[in-house]
């Protein structure tokens, strides 16, 4: 069975730098990112609609209506980070991919060309625990 | 006038290159229907098959099959002429191109090396179409490195299977 897994020395160099080349590239992004609180951006094509900081626990949650391509995108922020709560496209993976709260974390509707993504330290309820 | 039967070769050719084509409409379906990992990921089954058409009949069978499956698989989900089904094409015929240029050109490089760089390209691909047609916003590079891993790890295992599948049809025919 490893055996079948066994690539020729060409293949094992393309993936070492195909390897490197990601890793470098999620660190620069991390970095880029993280720092601050964590905060949501919606877009809706070129346009940055909003960017509003993830509430905290205790805080309540927030609503947005967004107009896209096809109709209305419910966006909601909550305490488990951004999601899509309802959208007009056909295929609702927007909606089905739940709750973001990572930096570089995105949820996209690209037939609504909604675009939610997270930046900023994410202050997840596992953090605030640490008393 | 009798039309002049073709050869019996050239008749198992494309019996053979259309059974490829139906698996191939049969697994981009399936990958479509099932619980899917994220929205942005698939096990990329269905480019499997691209590589087999690939190194068993050629550059020309490879790209046919790769635009064949994404129209006739997006018809029959539904998302025919959608963003999705612009997404999966130019997501295939990447995938295609760059495996035909790495079979032609790198030296040394097997089935997995190919399906490796097949399956980075469908992923780069994707994120490039949605970015310049759907939604032009950078930030969505952002969620790249880690799908890029995952496509590394899917790349390379379907590379082994194509290697396994492509030396048993070739000894059985």
């Amino acid at each position: 069975m490893l055996q079948l897994l066994k690539g020729s020395n060409t293949d094992r160099l393309l993936l070492l730098a195909a390897l490197l080349a990601i890793t470098f590239s999620w660190f620069v992004i991390q970095a880029q990112i993280s720092a601050g609180p964590a905060m949501a951006e919606i877009y809706h094509g070129q346009i940055l609609l909003a960017t509003y900081p993830l509430p905290q626990a205790g805080e309540a949650e927030q609503r947005f209506e967004v107009e896209g391509e096809l109709g209305e995108t419910v966006v909601v922020l909550d305490q488990q980070g951004a999601r899509i709560a309802s959208s007009p496209c056909s295929t609702q993976h927007c909606v089905l991919s739940g709750a973001h709260r990572h930096a570089g974390d995105i949820i996209a509707c690209v037939p609504n060309r909604i675009l939610i993504s997270i930046r900023g330290k994410s202050a997840s309820g596992y953090d605030a625990i640490v008393e | 006038m009798m039309i002049p039967r073709p050869p019996l070769a050239e008749l198992e050719g494309k019996a053979q290159w259309l059974a490829l084509l139906l698996l191939a409409i049969g697994l981009h379906m399936f990958e479509a229907a099932m619980p899917s990992l994220g929205p942005w990921f698939k096990p990329g089954l269905a480019n499997l098959v691209t590589l087999l058409v690939l190194v068993m009949m050629g550059p020309r069978a490879a790209i046919a099959v790769a635009i064949g499956r994404v129209v006739v698989g997006s018809f029959f989900i539904g998302t025919l002429f959608t963003p999705t089904f612009v997404i999966s094409m130019a997501g295939g015929l990447a995938a295609a191109f760059i495996m035909i240029a790495a079979w032609r050109y790198i030296p040394g490089i097997s089935l997995i090396g190919i399906s490796l760089l097949g399956a980075l390209a469908h992923m780069l691909a994707q994120f490039v179409t949605v970015e310049s047609l759907f939604i032009q916003q950078g930030v969505l590079y952002y969620a790249l490195p880690p799908l890029l891993l995952l496509s590394c790890i899917t790349g390379w295992i379907n590379g082994a299977l194509a290697r396994y599948i492509s030396a048993r049809l070739t000894h059985d025919i």
